[in-house]
């Protein structure tokens, strides 16, 4: 896939993504070719889908897409994932379920127990879900500074503003570069730690910006903050795998490098 | 050459050429080992390897000089913030002197006969540069130089200095010369820092006669200079920079006597977000790109991940900062100023600000 045919499937893609979300949006991914894309370019279609659901605020079950492809799992199915706290969560593939958590949108539900695999690809995927949902509350707090006026100019000229939207900003560049050469299991742990260390400091600066309407559950804000939390419990929060990064370079005496020039 | 062939064998090569640093960690001594690297790294041939021919070098792309510098940087043979100048002093001198002048002087940094100075910070300028207020008046065919620098690495080891003065107002009144230390009328006060190292001085410029030949590119190309360093300084000069903190993480990991994984993790997450950033900035960098203003997201990384490190390595070998390490207090207290040089960490926000998140001009600029 070259880059305009890239930019030509980020349009379809957005599009189909603003109007439709969880199982509608699942069908209309499978007519748009999802899991020929997944097989063939599966990283490009991970970075693609994943980020494209985080900035229009939809959401799909195609994670269990990305776990399936990396162990040779039937399609269909739904994989059992680690939820903070020990807990094991399935992601349905209907929305029957609604469970009230701080994303109640999200078709979630516990299960007793599931098998520990490589969670590597899944991983790198809701790191870019974490990105793309970081990107939109950044461009909600941008716009914000620059249309709302106080003390007779835009709150954009104030240093103590630009400088909190500068810290997300590199945030969210930095977990980026991660996510682009994600490689192996430690390089996806790293990403999704980083990707969910960018979303809670973009969320917090956000939120600041945004004052008193970012407060409110109307404000296209609140889903973004409430999906960011949900989706850096999944797969290891960003704390866990921090840690657990640290286990591994104590364990093996070094800090590896993993890309080079 | 190739990248991967180049790396293999510089380290084949270094594995059987000892050039570890003596027992004298004084800074003349580090000044004086930068020396002997450079001689032998030129000597070897690998010194001259991503620099163009006319100035001395075998050709070959600059990012062999990242490599070289990581590998240097991994192995501790110099001290990594003075390796670093000849990546924006060299290209400087290849973009804006005289050929000829380049093809003089830029081999004699590089084989390290010699030591260069940046003279562009001063008492009044610092974080608005542009501001800056030493004259230089032409006199025939020679220019008068008077006024004051500040924080000038290695003034008084250097045979030279790429110097901005002012010769018209604003922007396009800045023009910088290429000034031999030992012209009469340069006096050099070191001053000694908060990591104990005369690493830094004042430099002040009583009527010193430069002759116009000497000129960096055209009456006014000074400001055009300056930024034009940037993607040196932020490229090959970071990635030697992010060489010594991985090195520093994994003596980190050997030394640590509290386990503490969140912390120790947190230190490497930062240090991986840094590399795979600049890592990017590299790969556009050789693709041929023009590097800008998204630089300074490389800048504020760097500058981050360094100091906590070094506030990791403190709480988890408590004691050694204070006590008993004092290479680790020197390099603890130098990363201290990681968020000042180069750039404060306001200035790179407000860059950030104004050029990438386009939020117009701020209150500051």
């Amino acid at each position: 896939m070259d880059s305009s045919d890239q930019e030509l499937l980020a349009e379809t893609l957005r599009k189909v993504m603003s109007t439709s979300s969880g199982p509608d949006l699942d069908k209309k991914l499978d007519e748009l070719g999802w899991q020929e894309m997944l097989a063939e370019h599966p990283d490009v279609s991970i970075s693609l889908v994943f980020r494209l659901l985080g900035e229009t605020g939809s959401h799909s079950s195609v994670v269990n897409d990305v776990l399936l492809r990396a162990h040779n799992g039937a399609p269909g199915e739904s994989v059992s994932m680690p939820f903070a706290n020990g807990r094991w969560v399935q992601w349905s593939r209907d929305q029957i379920c609604s469970v009230d958590t701080v994303d109640p949108e999200l078709p979630l539900h516990e299960v007793a127990t599931g098998d520990d695999i490589p969670w590597g690809a899944a991983r790198v995927a809701l790191g870019w879900w974490l990105i793309g949902s970081s990107r939109a509350m950044l461009e909600l707090a941008r716009t914000h500074a620059l249309d709302r006026q106080q003390f007779g100019r835009p709150i954009a000229a104030f240093q103590a503003v630009r400088h909190r939207l500068a810290e997300a900003y590199v945030a969210i560049e930095g977990a980026e570069a991660t996510l682009a050469v994600a490689d192996g299991e430690l390089g996806a742990m790293l990403a999704k730690a980083a990707a969910g260390k960018a979303a809670s400091t973009t969320s917090r600066h956000v939120q600041q910006i945004l004052g008193g309407i970012g407060f409110t559950a109307e404000h296209a804000f609140a889903g973004h903050a409430r999906r960011v939390l949900m989706l850096d419990a999944l797969l290891g929060s960003s704390r866990e795998l921090t840690g657990a990064a640290g286990t591994m370079i104590r364990n093996a005496g070094h800090a590896p490098r993993l890309v080079d020039l | 050459m190739n990248t991967d062939r180049f790396r293999d064998e510089v380290r084949h090569w270094l594995d059987s050429h000892d050039l570890t640093p003596g027992d004298d960690h004084s800074f003349d001594a580090q000044v004086a080992q930068l020396s002997r690297v450079r001689r032998a790294l030129f000597d070897a041939g690998w010194m001259r390897y991503g620099w163009p021919e006319e100035v001395g070098g075998l050709g070959g792309a600059p990012i062999l000089r990242a490599v070289l510098g990581e590998e240097v940087a991994t192995r501790n043979l110099a001290e990594p913030g003075i390796y670093s100048m000849i990546e924006v002093l060299a290209p400087t001198m290849i973009s804006y002197a005289a050929p000829e002048l380049a093809a003089d002087m830029v081999p004699r940094l590089l084989n390290g006969d010699e030591q260069w100075c940046q003279g562009f910070s001063e008492p009044g300028s610092g974080s608005d540069l542009a501001s800056l207020t030493t004259r230089a008046v032409q006199a025939g065919d020679t220019w008068i130089i008077n006024g004051q620098k500040v924080w000038t690495s290695l003034a008084q080891f250097a045979q030279r200095c790429v110097l901005l003065t002012r010769t018209g107002p604003g922007h396009d009144g800045i023009t910088a010369f290429f000034v031999d230390m030992d012209t009469p009328g340069i006096t050099v006060r070191p001053l000694r820092t908060l990591h104990g190292v005369d690493e830094f001085a004042e430099v002040f410029f009583d009527d010193v006669v430069v002759p116009a030949h000497r000129m960096l590119g055209r009456p006014g190309d000074g400001w055009r200079l300056a930024m034009d360093l940037l993607p040196h300084e932020r490229s090959t000069c970071f990635w030697h920079r992010i060489a010594y903190l991985f090195s520093t993480m994994d003596k980190l990991i050997g030394d640590a006597e509290q386990v503490d994984d969140l912390r120790l993790g947190e230190a490497y997450l930062a240090a991986h977000t840094v590399r795979c950033r600049s890592y990017a900035t590299q790969q556009r960098l050789a693709a041929g790109a023009a590097l800008g203003p998204e630089t300074s997201v490389d800048k504020v990384l760097l500058a981050t991940t360094e100091q906590q490190i070094f506030d990791t390595y403190r709480d988890l070998v408590p004691g050694a900062v204070e006590w008993d390490d004092e290479t680790l207090r020197s390099e603890y207290l130098y990363s201290r100023a990681a968020t000042i040089y180069g750039g404060t960490a306001e200035i790179q926000r407000n860059i950030i600000a104004r050029r990438l998140l386009h939020l117009g001009r701020g209150d500051s600029g």
